[in-house]
């Protein structure tokens, strides 16, 4: 990203867009653990008894948006300052690599 | 929609793998030099923002619960290839760094979240955008979480981990999203009609017409 790139008025709005999300994320962690959330497949999965099959085969640093050893409400936060930042890295990594003109 | 490691069989694994990879490919290989250093910081932020709002699972009394996916409002804006490589940073970021949907089933994940979510809901916009753009943007959200959910059903399915219950999986993951995807509709409704009355130009999915790189250099 060049330097300019920081001085567009929709970086800066969609980044403070972005900031606002994060920030919103724990709220609804709390509201979905309040009605015992899962997904649709995670309820086919256990109708058909599969989910006995599940596996985690290998760890993961922040393991379902937590961090180990907090509540909900900091694990979501850190997991989505840092799940946001870090895909921001991966998609500007891949932009760079097939861009035209790429900043010396 | 993330499927786990344990769910599905070696050769579905495969044959996921293999399509996401060839899909994936494309996608570079179509933008290959030809992506605009403009079009760079576009594509970060919407991967970001897309991670973000995934993360909201919105509660739904009685014990489920659906986040956005994000793969048609991400073609929207960026148009397949592109959209297709913010939706695979996400969904990698995802798997190894949270361990959402599993490292074997990444192959299914990237199939069904980077590529069938982006291109069928790229598709329908296209197909829909001349009639109306708010209708096409919530056909697209729509038409392209159900489709995925589909395939997943699909993948499941066919695997014996799921007891060969193909009609079970296929019924309750197209069903569930068919009504969950109004939802994801109406949310790339908002966003797209956002972004098209305040820059057009942004959304590189409403054609070359619209969007120069000038102007989303700007």
């Amino acid at each position: 990203m060049s330097a300019s790139a920081v001085t567009r008025p929709w970086l800066r709005r969609s980044l403070v867009a972005v900031g606002v999300l994060v920030l919103l994320a724990p709220v609804f962690a709390l509201a979905a653990g309040a009605v015992g959330y899962a997904e649709p497949l995670e309820n086919v999965a256990e109708a058909t008894g599969a989910v006995e099959h599940e596996r985690t085969l290998l760890g993961s640093p922040l393991p379902d948006y937590s961090v180990p050893g907090t509540g909900t409400v900091v694990g979501t936060l850190v997991s989505g300052v840092v799940g946001t930042a870090i895909t921001l890295g991966v998609a500007l990594g891949v932009g760079r690599l097939l861009d035209r003109n790429p900043d010396p | 929609m993330h499927i786990p490691d344990g769910f599905l069989d070696p050769w579905v694994l495969a044959g996921c793998f293999l399509l996401a990879a060839a899909a994936v490919g494309v996608s570079s290989w179509k933008l290959r030099g030809g992506l605009d250093g403009a079009r760079v910081p576009l594509l970060g932020v919407v991967a970001a923002g897309i991670f973000a709002a995934q993360m909201l699972n919105w509660p739904i009394p009685g014990g489920t619960s659906a986040h956005f996916v994000g793969g048609a409002f991400a073609a929207i804006l960026l148009g397949p290839y592109l959209g297709c490589l913010a939706m695979a940073s996400v969904v990698v970021v995802q798997a190894f760094v949270f361990g959402d949907g599993g490292v074997l089933a990444l192959g299914a994940n990237l199939l069904n979240m980077a590529v069938i979510d982006v291109f069928v809901g790229y598709v329908l916009f296209r197909a829909l955008v001349g009639v109306d753009e708010t209708l096409a943007a919530f056909v697209a959200g729509w038409g392209a979480i159900t489709v995925s959910a589909a395939a997943v059903g699909l993948q499941a399915g066919l695997s014996s981990t799921f007891a060969y219950d193909l009609g079970t999986t296929l019924t309750v993951m197209t069903a569930g999203h068919a009504v969950l995807g109004l939802v994801e509709g109406a949310i790339t409704v908002l966003v797209v009609r956002y972004l098209v009355q305040v820059r057009p130009d942004l959304v590189l999915g409403l054609g070359r017409a619209r969007a120069t790189p000038e102007e989303v250099a700007a």
